[in-house]
């Protein structure tokens, strides 16, 4: 089969639309991230724990709100329209929306897990063994962002976004108790070095596979909608 | 050979409660159609299938030489399309909008972009969570008008415009038609705005189209015929009739093949012809739509 080429400069041009219009959510979030990362790194035991509260709140918040605003907003707002009745197919369509949320998602996400593993790293009392069980946590909420975003762009329904959030948010609670309470896990989190156990690598060789998987999946119900409007 | 601008043959979408069948259609390069239908009549869906937004389940779609949807990339970069329920972002202002619309068409002439701006009362500056619904139907009509489309696809434009706003946009589309190499297909259920500006009319109702021909044609061969019938007298039945209505010794007849020789043929049958009147755009589109409607329950 003869697939068409990409147009990537109309896909670039959809990437920085939509980075225009998140640029203040994501200024927000970083800004709320880097007060999450303040109370992690100063003060006791209450501020560590208050900051990992709102590090994790905040970036699934990003989350949601990108996601929400980005697509399920385009078709609330009824944008989608103007944006399909530009030159664009509707894999391009895809293309842009799925890197211009990863792009949105990644800068504030990755800033802050550089800056919690920093934390980790920097703050004396704290084990450096706790690296690896944040690592996991960190990539488990984008694992989830990348569930709500193949929900959100393949059913465009604010409905079944709502949906994919509450089990994301269930998922991660779920995955939180087991990853702390995994014995070998459980153990490294405790050490001064990092060291990643085997549970711990496969824990996140297994998170990656379900982002590809979602990401992918994402692809191919787009590749066989019919409606866009 | 006529150059096809929009070429729809046999086109078909079936949903739980509404089917677009058998859509023939067929629109010349430099002609304006005005498209008919009443709500839920097949419009919106038979324009977002020619712009590629819906995927026909059957038939074929041929827009300025591409095949819908596979070609609708390339197609879409020339042709412009506004449609009553396409909204702009409202946290962003028109001067973005233009801007974002230069980025991509090369076609964009900033000249005249700006004199619609003048012609339209915008303000470039403005948000469009800002402006009225009739400013933001002209902001989506000049993003559209400015970059030159060879085909303007205008789904209810005109929709929820106050009388001053239409007669602008209105104004604004036949300027634009005095380019011969633009074609238009322009749906509405005003068929007031329609007869302003077609010269071509395609009727739809419930996804079929009822009827279509030039705007000329039509006005010429749809007439109501009011004959004073006295007792005892039989009309001729005469082809073309499609509506009649009797009371007491008055008939209408409604005919959408009129000659001056039926008037004569009821003369004959000792009928006085009272009047012969012109139907109006709307008179006719409602006449044939009941006659289709009647005839498919009979």
């Amino acid at each position: 089969m003869n697939i068409p080429r990409l147009n990537g400069k109309m896909v670039k041009r959809l990437i920085l639309k939509d980075w225009y219009f998140q640029r203040w959510t994501i200024v927000a979030y970083l800004a709320a991230g880097a007060l999450a990362l303040f109370l992690l790194g100063t003060g006791g035991e209450g501020s560590f724990f208050a900051g990992s509260i709102l590090l994790i709140t905040v970036l699934i918040g990003l989350g949601i709100h990108v996601a929400m605003a980005t697509i399920v907003q385009e078709r609330t707002d009824q944008t989608l329209p103007f944006v399909m009745s530009l030159p664009l197919s509707p894999r391009e369509y895809t293309t842009a929306k799925i890197l211009a949320n990863l792009l949105i998602f990644l800068v504030p996400w990755l800033a802050l897990s550089l800056g919690t593993f920093a934390v980790i790293a920097g703050r004396a009392g704290v084990p450096d063994g706790l690296i690896p069980f944040a690592a996991l946590l960190l990539v488990e909420i984008f694992a989830g962002y990348c569930l709500l975003l193949a929900v959100a762009l393949v059913s465009e329904s604010q409905g079944w976004a709502i949906g994919a959030i509450i089990f994301g948010n269930l998922f991660f609670q779920a995955f939180m108790y087991y990853v702390s309470h995994h014995p070998a896990i459980a153990a490294a989190m405790k050490e001064d070095g990092i060291r990643w156990s085997q549970p711990a690598v496969t824990l996140l060789l297994g998170e990656f596979a379900v982002i590809v998987l979602l990401l992918g999946l994402t692809f191919f119900f787009q590749a066989r909608k019919t409606d866009f409007v | 050979m006529t150059d096809l601008a929009v070429h729809f043959e046999g086109v078909g979408k079936t949903y739980r409660h509404f089917a677009l069948d058998d859509i023939h259609l067929e629109l010349p390069t430099g002609s304006i159609m005005g498209f008919i239908g009443a709500n839920g009549a097949g419009k919106s869906t038979t324009l977002r299938i020619l712009m590629g937004l819906l995927h026909q389940d059957r038939g074929a779609v041929r827009v300025l030489g591409y095949d819908m949807p596979a070609q609708q990339a390339a197609a879409k970069r020339e042709v412009g399309f506004v449609s009553e329920d396409m909204r702009l972002y409202k946290a962003a202002t028109l001067a973005w909008h233009m801007a974002f619309i230069r980025s991509i068409y090369a076609s964009w002439d900033p000249a005249y972009a700006e004199s619609l701006l003048r012609r339209f009362d915008l303000k470039a500056g403005q948000k469009i969570k800002g402006l009225s619904h009739g400013q933001r139907v002209k902001a989506a009509l000049l993003l559209v008008l400015a970059r030159r489309p060879r085909l303007l696809v205008l789904d209810e434009p005109t929709t929820g415009l106050d009388p001053v706003a239409r007669q602008e946009v209105l104004g604004a589309l036949m300027e634009v038609l005095a380019d011969e190499r633009r074609t238009v297909l322009f749906s509405s259920q005003n068929t007031l705005d329609v007869e302003q500006i077609s010269d071509l009319i395609t009727f739809i109702d419930r996804g079929r189209i009822v009827d279509s021909d030039d705007k000329e044609t039509f006005l010429d061969r749809w007439r109501r015929v009011r004959l004073e019938v006295p007792p005892g007298v039989v009309l001729p039945e005469l082809p073309g009739i499609v509506g009649a209505s009797v009371g007491g010794r008055l008939a209408v007849l409604t005919t959408d093949r009129f000659d001056p020789a039926m008037a004569a043929a009821y003369r004959e049958a000792g009928a006085t012809v009272q009047a012969v009147d012109i139907m109006t755009l709307e008179e006719i589109f409602v006449a044939n739509v009941q006659s289709r409607r009647e005839g498919q329950a009979a």
